[in-house]
């Protein structure tokens, strides 16, 4: 827990500008998405034939869209499912990444070859085409296009925490603890892997930014969130449908996926020079 | 006596509020072979950079810097690259670092020739071989075309000496050349240059923080501590009758067989923050004979033909012992 | 045999495992599905004979390795299989769209390094406004989706000022002209990104190049400026930034699936969308596999130039 604790301290205090703006802006769509049912001006649902198509105004400060929904609404309720389903995905891409790249990079050898080789033919596909795959056997939706992510996801992840376990592990006290008689479980858990951690956290943060990307991406191509859930590129791809005639409906969910990446982006960005100095994420 | 070839006028060269270089003065005349030596950080480097006009540009240079005569504080950036790898070489202290690692070595030495005279880029090639030939790399032709990574550090610095030899400058700053190597190449590197010095009358200053390397092959040193310099004089005079209390600690922390029971003579203290350097002798926290007046007032100069001291102690003493 | 030639052969032959790797993935997709994906696949033209035929025909009741080598033996003869709701081969199918997937990619990585390559090599050289605009253009050009982008630039050049279509295709052979045409805008909408990326990356090696202290040295020589920046730290740069340009391209045909499906370009991407949502598993697994299989050339390539290029290359080698 102290290590969250210095982490959020780090980014909060010691962050620099970037991270700040970032961080900010992060926040302020997080809460934005745990309070939309509050937030939001209308029912994000609700058809309004009165409204199709209207323009932005008062009330309605990002137009209606098609079916006379409220495009304010709408993006605020697809806020949390495309905030999830990215910072849900690289979680789970941690979970299984990080004990991966750690024992790989720890014990190397036919270990490292063992957990590696699988690991990194999923890098064989393009990370889309691997993601449209996955979806074309289950079926599409909101928690496959996590799933999907997440395995697109693990093998960068793997990688940078095994890059960054191969540079710790030659460091002086990694060596030391081991001659003080700690367990080489002990070395592995509790001196090794904090210190492995800055690049696998500046990584986690840009690829939650492409996460976003990519379920709007998967949800644009009609492949990730299904209706009535309400979802930036299903939006895209709805208001792409009346784009001359209701350009909003196009351009204000366009505009939130791109706020969303850019928060994220920037935190990790900002965050690089501290946590991943050596630059061992891309 | 002729013009110095080099002559350094009043030097300060700072970084922001950090005094790298404070007011240095210093001449260095044709043909000679001069030491400048210091320990890590004293500032040796930074004054080597500033010659060679290859200071970041958060650097601020004061003074004057004639080289034959010539300020080059004065001229313009154009003018100085003219005469950097042509009148003025420098050679690096890591060889590995120097070269470029996609481009073989032969070819590095030909393109420092075209830079400066207009020939045939067969003929730059042939000289470039030549010189390789001559600063002792065996087999010259075919290691043209090697890239760096496959000569040994010895064989690099080689490749270095011979670019910055390549167009006959007339001063030659050779910064460390042999600290990266092994100490058996160390002695055939210092050999080439005391040669080369000799064939193509290359006056020389040569940077080190090792007094024996001093000892061997220069004729006059000059003594830098913090940024400021403390003493120059021919070297058989700094080993055997210094002048300035820093000069003396140096040649005492030397080890030497007479000295070989008991601990090394350790001058108490460190060197002092540049940021918020005293306005006096930089030496003064350190030093055993310090008197009241050495942190507050620049020291005078006492100096001799050829031997100049900056210490108010030894101006109080008179002539040296 | 000298290091360079035994790094570019190593690089050849690990390509195959990779190749035979990736297509045992494909194979199994279409046997993950759950429930019967002959029957899901033909939807409601399945009746109990059609489903039989097929069933034997993609030899469903044998064994997996059987499947797997006949599988690959069709493959090896160019066989890719059939559209069984079409009626089509695949190699026909795949044959037509694959030009366009590669006109598609193709352009848009050249237009991306003709304006990244410069404008990272201008960042890295020039002083702070210049320094900022590309600082903007790069954050930008990696936040903004890139079919969002898409759909701006048809609402600006196809709806408001009608200079170009924004669906359609033309093959080149047919009509060079219209074919650029149509093609101007998916191009453009991919290039903007990748180009951002390129940019970014020439950037940051150029300015870790030029900090090098061997930069510090040729500056010693007297060489000017332009020399040291585009004979040397360019030329020492080029290492890191052809193997990102690899990775890119891998980025690069995920967006083309999308942007296919956009700007409704005949495509091996807009064809596996298609497939995807129709079940037509069959055509799922043909047009996968025809991207992977590009996809990995295309990191083999990056490989061995990325071999000539780096002159340390016997240090990799020996490892």
């Amino acid at each position: 827990m102290s290590a969250v604790a210095t982490a959020v301290r780090n980014v909060t205090v010691r962050g620099n500008r970037r991270t700040r703006a970032g961080a900010a802006i992060l926040a302020t769509l997080i809460l934005i998405a745990l309070l939309a049912p509050v937030l939001a001006p209308h029912d994000p649902n609700a058809i309004d034939p009165n409204r199709i198509l209207a323009g932005p105004d008062l009330s309605h400060p990002f137009g209606s869209d098609a079916l006379g929904r409220d495009v304010f609404s709408r993006v605020l309720f697809a806020y949390r499912v495309s905030l999830a389903v990215a910072i849900g995905s690289v979680l789970l891409a941690l979970a299984v990444g990080i004990p991966l790249g750690l024992l790989a990079g720890y014990y190397g050898g036919p270990i490292d070859s063992l957990l590696m080789r699988p690991v990194d033919l999923l890098l064989a596909l393009p990370a889309l085409l691997l993601a449209l795959s996955l979806i074309s056997v289950i079926g599409p939706g909101t928690w496959v296009a996590l799933f999907a992510i997440a395995v697109i996801y693990l093998p960068i992840m793997a990688r940078v925490v095994r890059s960054s376990v191969l540079r710790v592990v030659n460091e002086d006290y990694v060596a030391g603890a081991g001659a003080r008689g700690v367990t080489r479980m002990g070395v592995m858990v509790r001196h090794v892997l904090p210190n492995s951690l800055g690049p696998s956290l500046v990584q986690a943060s840009v690829l939650m930014g492409f996460a976003i990307q990519i379920e709007a991406a998967l949800s644009f191509l009609g492949l990730g969130a299904q209706p009535p859930t309400p979802s930036l590129g299903l939006m895209l791809a709805d208001g792409y449908q009346v784009l001359q005639q209701a350009p909003w409906a196009d351009i204000f969910p366009g505009l939130a996926i791109a706020i969303a990446v850019l928060a994220f982006i920037l935190i990790g960005d900002g965050m690089r020079a501290h946590f991943d100095p050596h630059g061992v994420s891309r | 006596m002729s013009a110095p070839l080099l002559a350094l006028d009043g030097v300060s060269v700072d970084f922001g509020p950090v005094s790298a270089v404070c007011d240095v003065s210093l001449e260095v005349s044709e043909g000679e072979i001069f030491g400048l030596v210091g320990e890590s950080g004293c500032g040796k480097t930074t004054l080597a950079m500033a010659v060679m006009g290859l200071l970041p540009a958060t650097a601020a240079v004061r003074g004057a810097i004639r080289f034959e005569g010539d300020d080059v504080l004065t001229r313009s950036e154009a003018d100085r690259r003219k005469l950097r790898g042509d009148r003025i070489s420098m050679v690096f202290q890591d060889p590995r670092a120097a070269l470029d690692p996609a481009f073989p070595v032969g070819e590095q030495v030909a393109e420092t020739i075209r830079a400066h005279r207009s020939v045939t880029r067969r003929a730059a090639r042939e000289e470039a071989i030549r010189l390789l030939g001559e600063v002792g790399i065996p087999a010259a032709a075919e290691r043209y075309r090697d890239p760096p990574h496959r000569l040994s550090g010895g064989m690099q610095q080689r490749v270095v000496i011979a670019t910055a030899l390549a167009n006959e400058p007339s001063l030659l700053i050779a910064d460390e050349p042999t600290t990266a190597l092994d100490v058996t190449i160390q002695a055939q590197i210092l050999g080439l240059i005391r040669e080369l010095r000799d064939r193509h009358r290359t006056t020389v200053v040569l940077i080190a923080h090792d007094l024996g390397v001093v000892a061997e092959l220069c004729d006059r040193a000059g003594v830098l501590y913090a940024g400021q310099l403390m003493e120059v004089a021919p070297v058989e005079r700094i080993f055997a009758a210094p002048q300035h209390p820093y000069t003396k600690a140096l040649l005492a922390a030397l080890p030497t067989r007479a000295a070989a029971r008991g601990a090394l003579p350790v001058a108490a203290g460190g060197v002092p923050d540049l940021a918020d350097a005293p306005p006096g002798c930089r030496f003064a926290p350190r030093c055993p004979v310090r008197m009241d007046a050495c942190a507050e007032v620049p020291p005078p100069v006492l100096s001799e033909p050829g031997h100049a001291t900056s210490c108010w102690y030894a101006a109080q003493r008179g002539a040296p012992a | 045999m000298s290091p360079r030639t035994r790094y570019a052969l190593e690089r050849l032959l690990l390509t195959i495992p990779t190749l035979l790797a990736m297509s045992l993935f494909v194979f199994l997709l279409i046997r993950l599905v759950p429930g019967d994906p002959v029957r899901t696949m033909l939807g409601f033209r399945a009746t109990p004979a059609n489903v039989a035929t097929i069933r034997h025909q993609l030899h469903l009741d044998e064994p997996l390795p059987t499947q797997y080598i006949a599988w690959m033996g069709a493959l090896l003869h160019g066989d890719l299989g059939r559209d069984y709701i079409s009626h089509a081969p695949l190699s026909q199918l795949l044959g037509e769209a694959l030009p366009v997937t590669l006109e598609l990619t193709l352009l848009a990585m050249a237009l991306a390094l003709a304006v990244g390559l410069p404008l990272g090599v201008l960042a890295a050289t020039g002083r702070g406004p210049v320094r900022r605009l590309t600082d903007g253009f790069v954050i930008a050009g990696v936040s903004i989706p890139d079919f969002w982008l898409g759909t701006l630039l048809v609402l600006l050049f196809a709806a408001t000022l009608e200079w170009l279509p924004p669906s359609g295709y033309v093959p080149f052979t047919s009509d060079p002209v219209e074919n650029l045409r149509y093609m101007a805008l998916p191009v453009l909408t991919l290039a903007v990104g990748e180009a951002a990326y390129i940019l970014r990356t020439t950037r940051g090696a150029m300015e870790e190049t030029l900090g090098a202290p061997f930069v510090t040295f040729l500056r010693a020589k007297g060489l000017p400026e332009r020399s040291i920046v585009f004979r040397h730290a360019l030329r020492n740069a080029a290492v890191p930034i052809v193997t990102v340009v690899g990775i890119q391209f891998g980025v690069l045909l995920g967006g083309a699936i999308v942007i296919e499906t956009l700007f409704g370009l005949p495509g091996v991407g807009r064809l596996t969308v298609t497939a995807i949502n129709q079940r037509n598993y069959t055509v799922v697994q043909g047009s996968v596999l025809v991207i992977a299989t590009m996809f990995i050339l295309v990191n083999l390539a990056t490989d061995l130039v990325y071999g000539w290029l780096d002159p340390r290359i016997d240090e990799v080698a020996e490892r």
